[in-house]
């Protein structure tokens, strides 16, 4: 089915003339010449693009500033908050590398005091699990907490 | 490519890496070079997306916290007004879905009759008044027409972008952005001429 002339031509003149390779704007051209209606068309389309290009929405300057300011503010707090990480990303690796290194040892202390104290395997194994895990337990409780209060600080503040 | 294309496409490319390394690092005053540069288009686009100045602003503000956060993520393949604004536009698209559940196209229910009302220019006299009146009467035509035409024909020929840059910012298709600016100047061009009636 061959398309309306009308139409096309108009769907150029909407695309703006950059927007059209150099075929569509010797064919518009042409049409132009011919066709009184879309040459209207055309007048008004530019006219309306010469009125919006006139229309003026300026960023007021305390805008701008406030919003420099918080950029920056905000770029000092992720700057924090990505020491803060890197501090806890290398505390786990100490803590790590430590816990690699002394729980062989760790180990062969608990049993020779379970063997000192002449209490059965298990009892000085469990003994040695606790004592292990806990610091880890109360990191874990220290960080949840900090956590929770951060989150509730948040909602305060956005609240 | 000729010779001052080629140039032309390394200097854009040089610029574009800058403003890349420069955000991956957050480079406060690379920040404070783009907030200028860009201050009037992008609030001017956010003006006419929204409709609502103090939500425009409110927008502009959050924009550039989301350039500061996201800042690694930009590809300096591509002009970094074409980000920006996309940005910009998913910021806000995202903030009027939280308000109410609607997309772009819910805003016309909304805004008929609001007029985007852009502030005055240097005070003088007849020119002042004639250029209000002008500002006035295309705001008015603007905000009568849907929120995806209006947001084409602004991107198109009040920011100058590319078809394809417009496809980018909106995540349309470039058939469907052709259509907008079609079906959006069909719907302007009316209203325009009622107004001068």
């Amino acid at each position: 089915m061959k398309r309306d002339p009308h139409q096309q031509a108009r769907e150029l003149i909407a695309l703006g003339s950059q927007g059209l390779v150099d075929a569509d704007q010797t064919w518009l051209r042409t049409h132009l010449d011919g066709c009184s209606s879309c040459r209207d068309y055309a007048q008004a389309a530019e006219q309306l693009v010469r009125s919006l290009k006139s229309v003026s929405v300026a960023a007021e300057r305390a805008l701008v500033q406030k919003t420099q300011m918080r950029v920056h503010l905000h770029a000092e707090q992720l700057r924090q908050r990505q020491d803060r990480q890197w501090l806890v990303a290398m505390s786990c690796i100490l803590v790590g590398l430590s816990a690699a290194i002394t729980t062989p040892f760790l180990w062969r202390g608990f049993q020779w005091l379970g063997e000192w104290a002449q209490v059965s395997s298990p009892v000085w194994q469990v003994g040695f699990m606790v004592f292990w895990i806990s610091p880890a337990l109360a990191a874990s409780v220290i960080f949840l907490a900090r956590g929770i209060h951060l989150t509730d600080t948040n909602r305060m503040s956005r609240g | 490519m000729n010779a001052a294309a080629c140039y032309f496409v390394n200097g854009m490319e040089s610029e574009t890496s800058a403003i890349a390394r420069g955000l991956r690092g957050r480079d406060p005053d690379l920040l404070d070079r783009l907030i200028e540069q860009y201050q009037h288009r992008l609030l001017r686009y956010l003006v006419y997306l929204t409709s609502n100045r103090e939500l425009a602003e409110d927008m502009f503000q959050e924009t550039w916290i989301r350039v500061l956060e996201r800042g690694h993520q930009y590809n300096p393949e591509y002009e970094f007004s074409t980000w920006l604004f996309s940005i910009a536009r998913n910021l806000t698209v995202d903030y009027l879905r939280k308000k109410r559940p609607a997309s772009l196209d819910g805003l016309l229910d909304e805004e008929e009759g609001v007029s985007l009302d852009p502030p005055d220019t240097r005070p003088s006299a007849l020119e002042l008044i004639a250029q209000q009146e002008q500002a006035e009467r295309i705001s008015a035509a603007l905000a009568g027409i849907a929120a995806e035409y209006r947001e084409a024909i602004v991107l198109r020929f009040q920011e100058g972008m590319a078809l394809d840059e417009i496809a980018a910012v909106t995540g349309a298709p470039l058939g469907t952005v052709k259509s907008r600016l079609y079906r959006g100047l069909n719907a302007l061009l009316p209203r325009l001429k009622g107004a001068q009636a």
